[in-house]
């Protein structure tokens, strides 16, 4: 999904969702380098998967936990950063 | 020109209700609503089916707490009625009644709160009085500054944005004709009936329901009469949902203005009645149909005693907050009925009307098929008839 020529990055970082590691670039939302590894934002109260909605820091539908802290944050407004651990249930 | 038995005019809840019941029983309905079904004050309110004798009632003196008590026959009506309403639409609406809070967190809040509680046992209410030890062991999220609590067994909420397309839905189903985005704007009486237009609709009907909540006293202007209800604009919070805090139960504050619940989805809704500022009319009146600007000061006195009520509040993100306009009477109390001096001429508004909305459409449809319903004599219009003994 990355456009992969004529684009300049940021450094590769790794990061942590739920235990599992993605690879993103700094400048990457959080938001952005979960969708790009189709990662599930939370389920619903049907059990069904469920994303993001405006990408833009209006909805909070986009809500995780940031760790250690246990702060939560809206992953399209969250740059990431090497090593960050992220859980998406609250 | 169209014909029907009964014209109602605004699509809230209390108008699709009273449209639904109206339909059931034979009479042939025409519904009007300005925008689409829901959009006013019922589907902007917080959802709490509260039974408790209002915190508003009791901040005004005795004579009002007085008044109160007569409602307290209509909401063991509305628990009934709650109770059986998704059976009854066909529709899930997030009905949950495990009992409600009314909470107090001084002495003199005590007090207040033991002599409401006498009062509703005393009118037939399913009501506890708990000390703070007890009401936390039942409620462990309740803070520990909270010295006492009135809990009645049947309160709780449903999803206000669920009721209204429900009942609308159900009118359809049993006959009824409901018209969105048709604003009525003209009103005269002919003959035994009236006739009533909007744009290029026109409608002769025999009898006339105004459910039109803030904008009841404009429609009823263009009848010549007044009609005591007033705007009021109020603040709603959300929160982002939680898993970790679990409020299966309305909560309410008998000191402050408060009222919390939680969401199917685990968000969490506050609210209890913090002002916000009503829009003005280009000349100046207020204009209920703008929202309303949101004031800081009643975000901030809302979510403090939110806090203060349920500490693990303070944890949760704030997602959203949201004003609406509901509309109340001169002296607080629904103003449901037939206005003595036009007969046919129906009104039904004011009050809380998620909570006992579906009980006094209920009952006012009833009165206009020709059943009387003297459960509503304490709120009926003719109260305020003095104030149209002037009008010509
Ligand atoms: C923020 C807030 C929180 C609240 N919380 C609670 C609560 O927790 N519990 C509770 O019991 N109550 C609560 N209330 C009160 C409750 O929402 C109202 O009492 C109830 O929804 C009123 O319903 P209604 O059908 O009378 O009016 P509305 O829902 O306001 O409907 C009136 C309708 O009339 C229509 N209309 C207006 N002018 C015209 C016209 N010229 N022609 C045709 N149609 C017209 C409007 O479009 C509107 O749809 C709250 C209210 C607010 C604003
Ligand atoms: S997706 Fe809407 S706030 Fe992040």
């Amino acid at each position: 999904m990355r456009i992969e020529r004529d684009t300049e990055r940021g450094r590769a970082v790794t990061l942590s969702v739920n235990g599992q590691s993605l690879a993103a670039f700094e400048g990457e939302m959080l938001a952005t380098a979960m969708l790009h590894h189709a990662a599930a934002f939370r389920r619903d109260t049907r059990g069904l998967e469920r994303g993001l909605f405006c990408n833009m820091g209006s909805c909070s539908e986009c809500m995780v936990t940031l760790l250690p802290s246990g702060r939560r944050a809206r992953a399209c407004l969250t740059p990431v950063s090497d090593g960050m651990e992220v859980r998406t249930d609250g | 020109m169209e014909r029907c038995d009964v014209l109602v005019v605004g699509g809230g809840l209390v108008g699709c209700a009273a449209a639904w019941h109206l339909a059931a029983a034979g009479a042939s309905v025409t519904l009007v609503d300005a925008a689409d079904f829901g959009l006013g004050a019922s589907g902007q309110n917080a959802g709490s089916l509260h039974f408790q004798i209002e915190r508003r009632f009791l901040e005004q003196g005795d004579a009002l707490a007085r008044q109160a008590e007569q409602t307290i026959a209509l909401s063991r009506m509305a628990i009934e009625d709650w109770r059986g309403l998704e059976a009854a639409l066909d529709a899930d609406l997030h009905v949950v009644m495990d009992g409600g809070f009314m909470v107090a967190e001084t002495a003199e809040q005590v007090t207040m709160l033991e002599r409401k509680v006498e009062r509703e046992i005393r009118e037939g209410l399913r009501m506890r009085l708990l000390d703070g030890d007890e009401a936390r062991r039942i409620a462990p999220y309740l803070s520990p500054s909270i010295l006492a609590a009135g809990y009645a067994a049947d309160e709780g909420h449903a999803d206000s944005r669920a009721i209204v397309p429900a009942y609308a839905a159900a009118a359809r189903r049993a006959g009824a004709r409901l018209i969105g985005r048709t604003r009525l704007d003209r009103l005269q009486r002919v003959g035994g009936g009236f006739e009533a237009g909007a744009g290029d609709l026109s409608i002769r009907a025999g009898q006339l329901l105004v459910a039109a909540g803030a904008w009841t006293p404009h429609i009823c202007a263009m009848a010549n009469l007044h009609a005591p209800l007033y705007p009021v604009a109020l603040l709603m919070n959300v929160t982002e949902r939680s898993r970790t805090l679990e409020v299966p139960h309305l909560v309410q504050h008998v000191g402050r203005r408060l009222s919390m619940k939680q969401t199917g989805a685990g968000n969490i809704l506050i609210g209890g009645g913090w002002p916000s500022r009503l829009a003005r009319t280009a000349d100046g009146g207020f204009d209920p149909g703008v929202r309303p600007e949101l004031i800081g000061d009643s975000l901030a006195g809302n979510l403090r005693a939110a806090i203060d009520t349920v500490p693990a509040v303070a944890g949760l993100n704030l997602i959203r907050s949201w004003t609406g306009v509901t509309a109340v009477s001169a002296d607080q109390l629904p103003v449901v009925g037939e206005v003595p001096r036009l007969p046919g001429f129906w009104i039904a508004g004011g009050g809380s009307a998620f909570t006992l909305g579906p009980t006094f459409a209920r009952l006012v449809a009833q009165a206009i098929g020709g059943t009387p319903a003297p459960e509503l004599d304490f709120v009926s219009p003719a109260r305020f008839e003095h104030l149209n003994s002037f009008m010509g």
